[in-house]
C-alpha cells in the first residue's frame, strides 16, 4: 500500500506543485521570521553585553510618554569623581549621549539615517567597550571638532575636514569633522558624532556640570553585583538607576526588542495569512485529485484495500507534500532571513552576523507548520476518498454536477453566521471600547468562518449574477464559462474564499483607515485656527532658535508655543493615570478653537492650573477646581487646580489619555527647558499668508527637520501617518492575494486536466483556441470577482463595526473609501486574468485527437 | 500518382464531400516508423452514407481524422468539397470543422454543462450564427428529442445523449459528417436507432455521412463499405449487407492471420469483432429494422 502511495505522489507530483509552492511560502515566513529575529536578537544581545559597562548610573526613568517630550534627563557629572573614590572601582567616567540631534552639511542637507533611525551626539571617551574605533584622522580637541561614523560619512559623502552644523537643544554650533571611526560591532542603524567630553556637556546639555550617566568599572576582583551595591549605597538608594552590565544590556535589548518585536509579529502574520490562504488552496487540490482518481481508489477498495488504508494513503499522500514543502520552506526561510538583514543593512543597520542563528525549534516550526497544515487540509479529502465505494472502478466517473448537498454547510454556515452577526450588532451597539473591540475581534472570526463555511452556498446565487451578461456578451463562450465556475460550487468556493481573506482585510482597513482621515480631518477644520504650524515631521521637539527664528520672520503675528509634558495625575477615584499633556502660550484661543463645558483658556492656561476633557473628568471624579497631584518627568510633583473642562469629544487618539493641557509658564516651573514640538503663527494684520509662509520657509531653510504647514498639509500629514499603518496591512494582504491568485490557476489547472476529453470535443465541433482561452479566462475572471465581491461585503461590514469602535474613541466620522472598492473589484477581474494565462495557455495548446481519446 | 479513377468508389469532382489523394500519415521516425495510412486515394460521394472498416490498427480512424481537419498528414492532398485542407492553419481548420463538418464520437460527445438544445446548436453559437428555426425543428423532431431539450447530459441515456450528438451534428447543415464509431458504446436497440437516424439523415434531409465502425451490423446500413487493411483501402462494397460485410471481413482474418504467421493478438481481435458481429443479425434482421425505424420516425 505504501509503495502505490508513493507511485501515486510521484505520479501527481505536477499537480501538487502550487500546493507544495503555498506550503513552502508559509514555512519560509515561519522559519524566515524566526530565523530573523533570533539572529538579530542574539546580535544586538551580544553588542550590548560587550558595549556595557560594569556599572551605569543614569537618570530614573520614572514617566515615559507615548509623545516625544525631549527632555533630556541627567545627572550631576561630578558624581564621576565621587564614584571614583570608591572602593572596587577602578575608574568611572562621564557619558553623554543625545539621541535626536539634528545634523547638517555646509549645504544644509541632513547627515544622519533617512530611516527614522537616530542620530546620537555624544562625547569622544574610547575604552575598551566602545563600539566604534577611530580609523583615520584623529580624536576631536576642543569647541569645534567631532568624530563622525564611517557609515554616514560614506552614506552622505563626508569627509575629514568638512564643516558640519549640530543642532543641539542649547543651540546650534559648528564643528569640523577631523576623524572617522568605524563600527567594530554592529551598526543599529544609527548616526554617531563624537565631541570631547568638555564640548559635548557645554554644546549637548548647556552645562560642563552635567551628564546622561556615568560608566563605572569594577576593579580587578570586583564582581558588577558587588559593585552596584556600593554605588547605590553611596549614591543613595533609589536616587538614580544604577545596573550592572548585564542588567544595562537586557534593558538597552528590551528597548529595542520592541521593534523587533514588531517586525517579528509583522512577519508572522504574514506566515499566518499565507498559512490560512494555503489551506484553502491544498484542500481545493486534494479534493480534485480525489475526484479525478475516484476509479483508481474504487479499484483498490475493489482489489481488497479497507477505508482506513485509503485513508491513510490520501493522509501519507498529505504528509510526504508537508514534509517536502517544510523542507524547501525551511531552506527558503534561511534565504529570506538572510535576505531581511541585507535589507537591514541598507537601512544602515549593518548587521555583522558571521553566524545565522538557527534556534532549535525553528525546524520544529517549520515542520509542525508545514505537515500540519497539508494534514489538516487533507483530512476532509482524505475522509471522501476513503467513502468511495468499490464500486466507482466499475462505473463511468464522469460526473458533471456536485456530488453531496450542501445542507450540512447551510446548518453550519446559518449558525456561525448569525453568532457573528450578533457579536457584531453588540459591538455596534456597545458603549465601551473594549467591550466593542474584543466584540469585533469574535465577530471577525465568526463571520469570517461562517462565510468560508456557506461560500459554495452563494456560489449559485452570486455567479449567476456576477456572470449575467456573459453569454449575452460572449455568446456560448460565455455560457460556458459560467456553467464551469457554477460546476462545483465546493471548488469555486474554496477557490475564491482565498481571495476573499485578503480583501475582506483591505476592505475593512480601508473603511477604517479613511474614516479616520475624515475624522482628523474635521477635527482640523474645527479647532485648528492658525495659519501655519511649524514641526517636524514626526513631531519630534526642535531647538528654541527655530521659534526664534519664527518669532523673528517679518509679518508672523500671533505665535503660540506647544510642548509636551509626560505627566502622571492621581485621580479622586483612586486611579493613576500616567499621560502626555500638552502646555500652551496664553494665546491659544488665537490658534486653535476650543470649546468648554466650564471656564475657558484663560482659566486652563492660569498658572497652577490645569484642564482637561470633560468626560475623562466625569469618568474619574473630576469637578471644576478640584485639586489634583500631578508629577513630571525628573520627579517633580504639583498639585495643579483643575480650571476648565473641555469639550471637544474627541480626544483619546494616539494613545493620549484625558485631553490634559497647561500653561506653558507651568510646564516651565515643573519641568524647565522642555522644547517646543510645535509652534502656531498667524499671519500679522496686512500679511498675506503665502507671502508669511515663504519667508518663514526661508527663515526656517537651515532647520530640515522642521516644516511650514497650512491647514491642508497639515491634513496631509496625518493621512500620511494613518497610511503607514494601512500600507502595513496591504503589503499583509499582498502575499495573501499572491497566494490566492496560486489558488486559482491551480482550480483551474486542474480542471482543465479533468476537462481533457470536453476541451477535445469543444476543438473538435469548432472551438477555436482562442475562444477556449476566452472561456477559460471568464470562468477566472468571475471566481476573482466573487470571491472579491464576498471579501468586500464582508469587509465593508467589519469596517462599519470597526468605525463604530473608533467612534467610541472619538473617531466618529464614517467614510466609505468607493474608489479602493472599485480598483479591489477592478483589480480582482485583472487577478482573474493573469490567473488564467497559464492554464488557457495550456488548454489551447492540447492536441485535440489526444483529449478526445484522454481517459 | 494514382489516377482520381483509381480511387474506390470515385465520382466526379464536383460529386465529391471529401476526397484524398495519395493520403499518407506516419508515426515516429526512422526505423521506428508506422505507416497508418499508405498513400490513400478516396472520394466521398456527396448525398451518400459510407462506412469505413477494418481490423483494429487498419488506419479507418486516422482516415476519417485526417478527412476531417482533425488531424495532419504526413503526405497528400485532402479537399472537403473544394478546400484544400491540407495544408491550412489552425485557425482555418477550426473554422472548417466548425462551419462545414459535423462530428459523432463513440461517447463524451456532449458538453456536460449545457442542455440538450444548447449542445445541440453549440457548433453554431460558437460561430455565433442564428440556426434555421425550421432546420433545427426538423431535426429535432426527427431525432424525438423535442420533450428532452432542456435535460443535461447527465440526465440521458446512452442512446438519447447519442441522439443529442446526431443533431448537433445536423444542425448546422453541414457538408459532411463523420461519425466515429457513433453505437460503440450503446446497446444493440440504442444503436439501431442512432444507425436509422443516420440513414434517415442522408435518404430524408440530403446529407453525406462517413462512419468509421468494426461492426458488419453496423456497416450494412451504409451505400458502400470502404475497407482497409494495414493503411490502404483494398476493397468496396456496394449496398452491404451484415452478411456480406462479415464474409469480407472473415477473408481480411485469413489473409492476415496466414500472413502474420502467428499474430495471435490480430486473430483474437478479429475474433472479437466477429463474435459481435454475429450476435447482431441473429437479435434481428438489419436491413428490416433499418426500414422499420426509418418508418417510425417519418410519421413525425
Amino acid at each position: 500500500m505504501l509503495r502505490a502511495t508513493l507511485r501515486g505522489f510521484l505520479a501527481h507530483k505536477g499537480r501538487l506543485l502550487l500546493s507544495a509552492l503555498a506550503v513552502v511560502l508559509s514555512v519560509a515566513f515561519v522559519a524566515g521570521s524566526l530565523i530573523f529575529s533570533d539572529t538579530v536578537s542574539r546580535t544586538f544581545d551580544r553588542l550590548f553585553a560587550a558595549t556595557s559597562a560594569d556599572v551605569t548610573v543614569e537618570p530614573r526613568q520614572d514617566l515615559t510618554s507615548a509623545v516625544p517630550t525631549g527632555v533630556v534627563q541627567t545627572v550631576p557629572a561630578d558624581l564621576a569623581r565621587r564614584l571614583e573614590g570608591l572602593g572596587g572601582v577602578a575608574a568611572a567616567h562621564v557619558d553623554v549621549a543625545v539621541r535626536d540631534a539634528v545634523v547638517v552639511d555646509a549645504a544644509g542637507t541632513p547627515v544622519g539615517p533617512t530611516t527614522g533611525a537616530p542620530t546620537i551626539a555624544s562625547n569622544w571617551e574610547p575604552t575598551r567597550r566602545s563600539p566604534v574605533r577611530l580609523t583615520s584622522g584623529r580624536a576631536p580637541h576642543g569647541g569645534g571638532e567631532a568624530l563622525l561614523d564611517a557609515d554616514t560619512a560614506r552614506y552622505r559623502g563626508v569627509r575629514i575636514g568638512d564643516v558640519l552644523t549640530v543642532q543641539a537643544q542649547p543651540g546650534s554650533f559648528r564643528v569640523r569633522v577631523t576623524g572617522i571611526a568605524t563600527f567594530t560591532t554592529t551598526n543599529p542603524g544609527s548616526a554617531r558624532l563624537f565631541l570631547d567630553t568638555p564640548t559635548a556637556q557645554r554644546r549637548l546639555l548647556g552645562s560642563t556640570g552635567r551628564a546622561t550617566g556615568i560608566s563605572v568599572d569594577a576593579a580587578r576582583g570586583t564582581s558588577d553585583t558587588a559593585l552596584r551595591g556600593r554605588v547605590e549605597a553611596a549614591l543613595g538608594p533609589g536616587r538614580y538607576d544604577v545596573r550592572t552590565a548585564a542588567e544595562h544590556a537586557k534593558s538597552a535589548a528590551a528597548d529595542l526588542g520592541g521593534f523587533l518585536k514588531v517586525i517579528k509579529y509583522v512577519m508572522l502574520g504574514f506566515a499566518g495569512i499565507a498559512v490560512l490562504v494555503g489551506v484553502f488552496l491544498i484542500v481545493n487540490t486534494f479534493s480534485m485529485l480525489i475526484a479525478q482518481r475516484t476509479r483508481e481508489l474504487g479499484l483498490l477498495r475493489a482489489l481488497g484495500a479497507d477505508r482506513r488504508q485509503v485513508r491513510r494513503s490520501v493522509l501519507t499522500e498529505a504528509a510526504l507534500l508537508g514534509l517536502a514543502g517544510a523542507t524547501l520552506g525551511l531552506a527558503a526561510g534561511v534565504g529570506l532571513a538572510a535576505g531581511l538583514i541585507r535589507l537591514l543593512s541598507a537601512f544602515g543597520m549593518n548587521l555583522r552576523t558571521t553566524d545565522t542563528v538557527v534556534a532549535w525549534s525553528t525546524p520544529v516550526a517549520a515542520y509542525a507548520v508545514g505537515v500540519g497544515v497539508t494534514f489538516v487540509a487533507a483530512f476532509l479529502p482524505a475522509r471522501r476518498a476513503a467513502a468511495v465505494s468499490p464500486m466507482a472502478a466499475l462505473a463511468d466517473a464522469e460526473v458533471a454536477g456536485v456530488g453531496r448537498p450542501l445542507r450540512v454547510r447551510a446548518a453550519a454556515g446559518a449558525a456561525l453566521g448569525a453568532a457573528g452577526a450578533a457579536a457584531l450588532a453588540g459591538c455596534a451597539a456597545s458603549g465601551r471600547a473594549a467591550t466593542a473591540a474584543s466584540l469585533l475581534g469574535a465577530g471577525v472570526v465568526l463571520t469570517l468562518v461562517a462565510t468560508v463555511v456557506a461560500g459554495p452556498l452563494l456560489v449559485r446565487p452570486l455567479i449567476r449574477v456576477l456572470g449575467g451578461a456573459f453569454p449575452a456578451l460572449f455568446g456560448a463562450v460565455g455560457r460556458m464559462s459560467r456553467r464551469n465556475a457554477l460546476r462545483n460550487p465546493r471548488r469555486t468556493g474554496a477557490t475564491a474564499a482565498a481571495l476573499m481573506v485578503g480583501l475582506a482585510l483591505v476592505a475593512g482597513m480601508s473603511v477604517a483607515g479613511s474614516s479616520m482621515n475624515r475624522s482628523f480631518d474635521r477635527r482640523i477644520d474645527r479647532t485648528l485656527g492658525a495659519d501655519f504650524i511649524v514641526q517636524n515631521r514626526n513631531f519630534l521637539p526642535f531647538p528654541a532658535e527655530v521659534t526664534a527664528r519664527v518669532r523673528g520672520t517679518p509679518g508672523a503675528g500671533v505665535v503660540v508655543r506647544q510642548r509636551f509634558a509626560a505627566v502622571a495625575v492621581a485621580l479622586p477615584d483612586g486611579r493613576r493615570v500616567e499621560t502626555t499633556a500638552s502646555a500652551y502660550d496664553p494665546r491659544l484661543d488665537d490658534v486653535a478653537h476650543l470649546t468648554y463645558a466650564s471656564g475657558g483658556t484663560g482659566a486652563a492656561l492660569a498658572a497652577g492650573h490645569v484642564a482637561m476633557d470633560a468626560g475623562f473628568a466625569r469618568g474619574h471624579g473630576v469637578r471644576p477646581g478640584s485639586v489634583l497631584p500631578f508629577e513630571f518627568q525628573g520627579g517633580r510633583r504639583a498639585r495643579l487646580t483643575v480650571g476648565a473642562l473641555t469639550d471637544q469629544g474627541d480626544t483619546e487618539a494616539f494613545g493620549v489619555q484625558g485631553g490634559l493641557f497647561l500653561g506653558l509658564g507651568t510646564l516651565e516651573r515643573y519641568v524647565p527647558g522642555t522644547p517646543d514640538a510645535a509652534v502656531y503663527v498667524n499671519a500679522a494684520p496686512g500679511t498675506a499668508p503665502a507671502l508669511l509662509r515663504s519667508r518663514l520657509e526661508r527663515a526656517l531653510a537651515p532647520y530640515p527637520q522642521v516644516q511650514v504647514r497650512d491647514q491642508a498639509d497639515y491634513k496631509k500629514l496625518v493621512h500620511d501617518q494613518i497610511a503607514v499603518l494601512l500600507y502595513l496591512v496591504y503589503a499583509l494582504v499582498g502575499l495573501a492575494i499572491v497566494i490566492a491568485v496560486l489558488g486559482v490557476v491551480n482550480t483551474l489547472a486542474l480542471s482543465v486536466v479533468e476537462r481533457t476529453r470536453e476541451i477535445g470535443l469543444l476543438r473538435a465541433i469548432g472551438l477555436s483556441r482562442r475562444q477556449l482561452r476566452r472561456m477559460i479566462r471568464l470562468e477566472s475572471v468571475v471566481i476573482a470577482v466573487f470571491g472579491a465581491v464576498l471579501g468586500l461585503a464582508l469587509g465593508l461590514v467589519w469596517g462599519l463595526c470597526l468605525q463604530r469602535v473608533l467612534a467610541l474613541q472619538g473617531m466618529t466620522a464614517l467614510a466609505i473609501p468607493w474608489g479602493t472598492i472599485a480598483t479591489v473589484v477592478i483589480g480582482s477581474a485583472v487577478v482573474g486574468v493573469v490567473a488564467a494565462v497559464l492554464p488557457a495557455l495550456r488548454a489551447s495548446r492540447m492536441n485535440v485527437l489526444t483529449a478526445i481519446a484522454h481517459e | 500518382m494514382p489516377t482520381p479513377a483509381a480511387a474506390p468508389g470515385a465520382v466526379p469532382a464536383e460529386r465529391a464531400a471529401a476526397r484524398a489523394r495519395g493520403l499518407t500519415k506516419a508515426y515516429g521516425t526512422g526505423e521506428t516508423t508506422v505507416l497508418a495510412l499508405d498513400a490513400v486515394d478516396v472520394d466521398i460521394a456527396r448525398g451518400r452514407f459510407t462506412a469505413v472498416m477494418g481490423p483494429s490498427g487498419s488506419g479507418k480512424s486516422t482516415l476519417m481524422h485526417c478527412l476531417a481537419g482533425l488531424d495532419t498528414v504526413s503526405a497528400g492532398r485532402v479537399w472537403l468539397g473544394g478546400t484544400e485542407i491540407t495544408g491550412l492553419r489552425d485557425r482555418e481548420l477550426t473554422r472548417l470543422r466548425r462551419d462545414r463538418v459535423g462530428f459523432m464520437f463513440q461517447s463524451f460527445n456532449l458538453v456536460p454543462t449545457l442542455d440538450a438544445l444548447e449542445n445541440i446548436t453549440l457548433p453554431l453559437d460558437i460561430a455565433g450564427r442564428r440556426p434555421d428555426r425550421d432546420w433545427l425543428d426538423r431535426v429535432i423532431d426527427a431525432l424525438g428529442l423535442r420533450d428532452r431539450l432542456k435535460h443535461r447530459p447527465a440526465q440521458l441515456s446512452g442512446g438519447q445523449q447519442q441522439r443529442v450528438a446526431c443533431a448537433r451534428a445536423l444542425a448546422s447543415r453541414p457538408e459532411l459528417i463523420f461519425a466515429d464509431e457513433p453505437t460503440g458504446n450503446l446497446d444493440s436497440r440504442a444503436g439501431l436507432e442512432v444507425l436509422g437516424f443516420l440513414r434517415d439523415a442522408v435518404d430524408r434531409l440530403g446529407q453525406t455521412v462517413v462512419m468509421v465502425t468494426h461492426d458488419p451490423g453496423a456497416a450494412a446500413h451504409s451505400d458502400l463499405v470502404l475497407f482497409l487493411a494495414d493503411g490502404r483501402i483494398v476493397d468496396g462494397m456496394e449496398h452491404p449487407t451484415a452478411e456480406s460485410v462479415l464474409e469480407r471481413m472473415k477473408r481480411f482474418d485469413a489473409i492476415r492471420g496466414a500472413y502474420e504467421g502467428d499474430g495471435s493478438a490480430g486473430a483474437a481481435a478479429a475474433a472479437g469483432d466477429t463474435a459481435r458481429a454475429a450476435a447482431l443479425p441473429a437479435e434481428r434482421d438489419p436491413a428490416t429494422s433499418a426500414d422499420g425505424t426509418g418508418g417510425a420516425t417519418e410519421e413525425v
